[in-house]
């Protein structure tokens, strides 16, 4: 009996496209809206993660807040506390650096380019893995010696010397107003989405790191502290401890010490694409229920028109729920089909779009599946009234309609 | 042939006795508002296995309000209708669904074929509703066209064929599910001559085969064919007399020997 309701809705549905099409339409687009908007989240959540994982889950960094209004010379920190905090947290943190970071620019003869440098301390690679081509990282003699020593990137090597194999290569550079000379030890390579370098600036600045203590004499003072915790540590729970330590430090209150953490900052773009998702679904919801209504809409003419075949098809023997079933399968169908045509249509603009930008999309089969049910209990909803009301007809009556 | 799920009155199926049809004190009231309109007034009728019975009168005799009944398409509002011993005026609106779909089977004065969809199907939907499976309800379809002579025209729709073949398609369906009962509406109502007498033809040879047939008409030479013709007039039945039935060229002197009846 189902397979006949299924093949006597495809039949009517069959035998009026056009109407069926427009009557689906709003389905369509609702779903086709909803598959497209949640992919293209779902998409930008990933690529988030990807940002995060690459910056490294377990960073932070620490300091006074700039919102205080007595900023005063001791806020800043020291190497010597850094150096404490290493040592009183060593089994919590992995790694730790004074967050220390220039741009210049390097000179070979003729050739100029713009670096980012970060000052890293020897154990970097501990945290955020380089994959070394050329000569090697930096190593401990190069931080404690303050050595003027680099390890670019391959396409900023290729930049300045014309080849990436530059190792033992010098440039010029000029930083604080103090011009020097800079030997390249290393270099290495980096495999970035182009949506990522999209993101990440303009492509021109190029990137490099340099001991940390290149970048920090031993007397400066600098901001904040940048350090990677140890894996398996709470982190959320480290910085609180970390908070009231370095608030004692500092002689202020804990309320005025700032941490800032890849975790906190995922959860906050986790919220907001939340935010957006629920927002996209009340869009969503609405255009169902328009959609819904068009149904029901198509459904009522629908049973009116064929108030002759009900009367028919009860002095045949149908009962009150086998007419029932039938119009609801019909509005079941369209609802379906509807949802199947949106989710066509929405991974196709998705994909199209994910090839435009070169990002890599993803479709939740989950979505997909949600999606098409959600558009046949639409369709059942909305059904429900025509088909009763079908159902109710009196084959007498139902008879005689011309 | 039935499933057990499609449950009928328990009395139903030990049940062999020879009145297939049954009317004691019979009355409709149509209550449409203010006022109060006596469709049939205290009719009492037997009709047995077998008979080929035509049930005359103009419009607005109750003759439509019988077929309603005797369709169990409707209830009366007092009195009994024992149809094959069931008495329908207890039974609900799904139990009459099912009580037609086993009991009777319909011709229409307009055929009433479902619209786009082949003889085939329209022959097979009887036997749908009846649970009974794709196979044997093709099989069935297809010999019961094959009987009523449609048997190379199982695909067309009903707007492709002529009106005799729509109503045999027609006849086709009402013996889908084998019942007891053939109620025939006007059946050669809107068919040209030669199309009504071979319906008629039709009637007489399933009546000759040994099903009932009871047939409603305003129409002499149609009614010519039965065997038994009862007249109604103003909601009561005012003649029931015995008919030699006619065969074909005959009806025209069946016409002038009835005309004496009271009418």
């Amino acid at each position: 009996m189902l397979i006949e309701n299924m093949s006597m809705a495809l039949h009517a549905i069959r035998s009026n496209k056009m109407r069926s099409f427009l009557t689906m339409l709003g389905i369509i687009i609702g779903i086709g809206a909803v598959i497209a908007i949640v992919s293209v989240g779902d998409s930008m959540r990933n690529l988030f993660t990807d940002a995060y994982k690459d910056v490294g889950f377990n960073r932070a960094v620490i300091m006074v807040s700039w919102d205080v209004t007595d900023f005063r010379m001791t806020d800043y920190f020291t190497r010597d506390e850094m150096d404490r905090v290493r040592d009183v947290y060593q089994d919590k943190i992995q790694y730790i650096d004074s967050d220390a970071n220039t741009e210049a620019e390097a000179v070979n003869g003729r050739r100029k380019v713009k670096y980012q440098f970060q000052g890293i301390d020897s154990n970097y690679t501990d945290v955020q893995p380089l994959d070394i081509i050329y000569g090697r990282a930096l190593n401990t003699a190069d931080v404690k010696g303050a050595a003027n020593h680099v390890v670019l990137e391959d396409k900023g090597a290729v930049q300045l010397f014309g080849t990436a194999d530059c190792v033992g290569r010098t440039f010029r550079m000029t930083i604080n107003k103090d011009t020097q000379e800079y030997m390249v030890v290393g270099v290495y390579h980096k495999d970035i989405s182009p949506m990522m370098a999209m993101l990440m600036g303009n492509g021109q600045t190029q990137a490099g790191f340099l001991p940390y203590t290149v970048l920090t004499k031993s007397n400066d003072y600098f901001q904040d502290l940048n350090f990677y915790v140890r894996e398996g540590v709470d982190v959320n729970a480290f910085l609180a401890e970390l908070t009231r330590y370095v608030a004692k430090l500092k002689g202020r209150p804990e309320s005025e010490i700032r941490t800032i953490s890849v975790v906190e900052q995922m959860g906050s773009v986790d919220t907001s694409l939340s935010a957006m998702a629920a927002a996209v679904g009340g869009i969503a919801a609405i255009s169902l229920l328009v959609g819904g209504i068009g149904i029901m809409n198509i459904m009522m003419v629908s049973v009116t028109e064929r108030t002759r075949e009900i009367g028919i098809r009860k002095a045949l023997g149908a009962r009150t729920r086998d007419i029932m079933i039938q119009f609801l399968t019909e509005s079941a169908f369209m609802s379906a089909c509807g949802g199947i045509i949106g989710i066509i249509l929405g991974v196709g603009l998705v994909k199209a779009g994910g090839a435009a930008f070169q990002m890599t999309v993803v479709v939740r089969p989950s979505v997909v599946v949600m999606a098409v049910g959600f558009s046949a209990l639409v369709g059942i909803f909305f059904g429900l009234y025509p088909a009763s009301k079908a159902a109710k007809k009196d084959p007498i009556e139902a008879l005689r309609y011309e | 042939m039935w499933k057990k799920k499609d449950k009928l009155p328990a009395c139903v199926t030990e049940n062999v006795r020879e009145d297939l049809i049954k009317l004691v004190d019979v009355v409709k009231v149509y209550d449409t508002g203010s006022i109060k309109v006596l469709g049939l007034k205290r009719v009492n009728l037997t009709i047995k296995r077998g008979e080929f019975v035509a049930i005359m009168g103009q419009s607005g005799s109750g003759k439509s309000t019988l077929m309603n009944i005797l369709g169990c398409l409707d209830r009366p509002t007092m009195g009994h209708f024992y149809l094959d011993g069931i008495d329908t005026a207890e039974l609900s609106a799904d139990e009459l669904s099912a009580i037609r779909n086993r009991k009777i089977g319909f011709v229409f004065q307009s055929f009433n074929l479902i619209a786009r969809t082949s003889a085939l199907k329209n022959v097979e939907l009887p036997m749908t509703y009846a649970h009974i499976s794709k196979k044997t309800r093709e099989e069935r379809a297809l010999m019961l066209l094959e009987r009523v002579g449609l048997g190379k025209r199982y695909e067309h729709m009903p707007n492709e064929l002529s009106g005799g073949q729509r109503q045999r398609v027609a006849i086709a369906r009402a013996l889908a599910n084998e019942p007891p009962l053939i109620m025939a509406d006007e059946p050669t109502g809107n068919l040209d001559t030669a199309s009504s007498v071979e319906i008629m033809e039709l009637f007489s040879q399933l009546h000759r085969e040994g099903a009932t047939v009871v047939l409603v008409t305003h129409e002499e030479n149609i009614a010519a064919f039965a065997g038994r013709i009862i007249r109604f007039r103003d909601g009561q039945l005012v003649s029931d007399l015995p008919n030699v039935p006619q065969s074909q060229g005959q009806e025209e002197t069946a016409k002038t020997e009835k005309e004496g009846a009271p009418c």
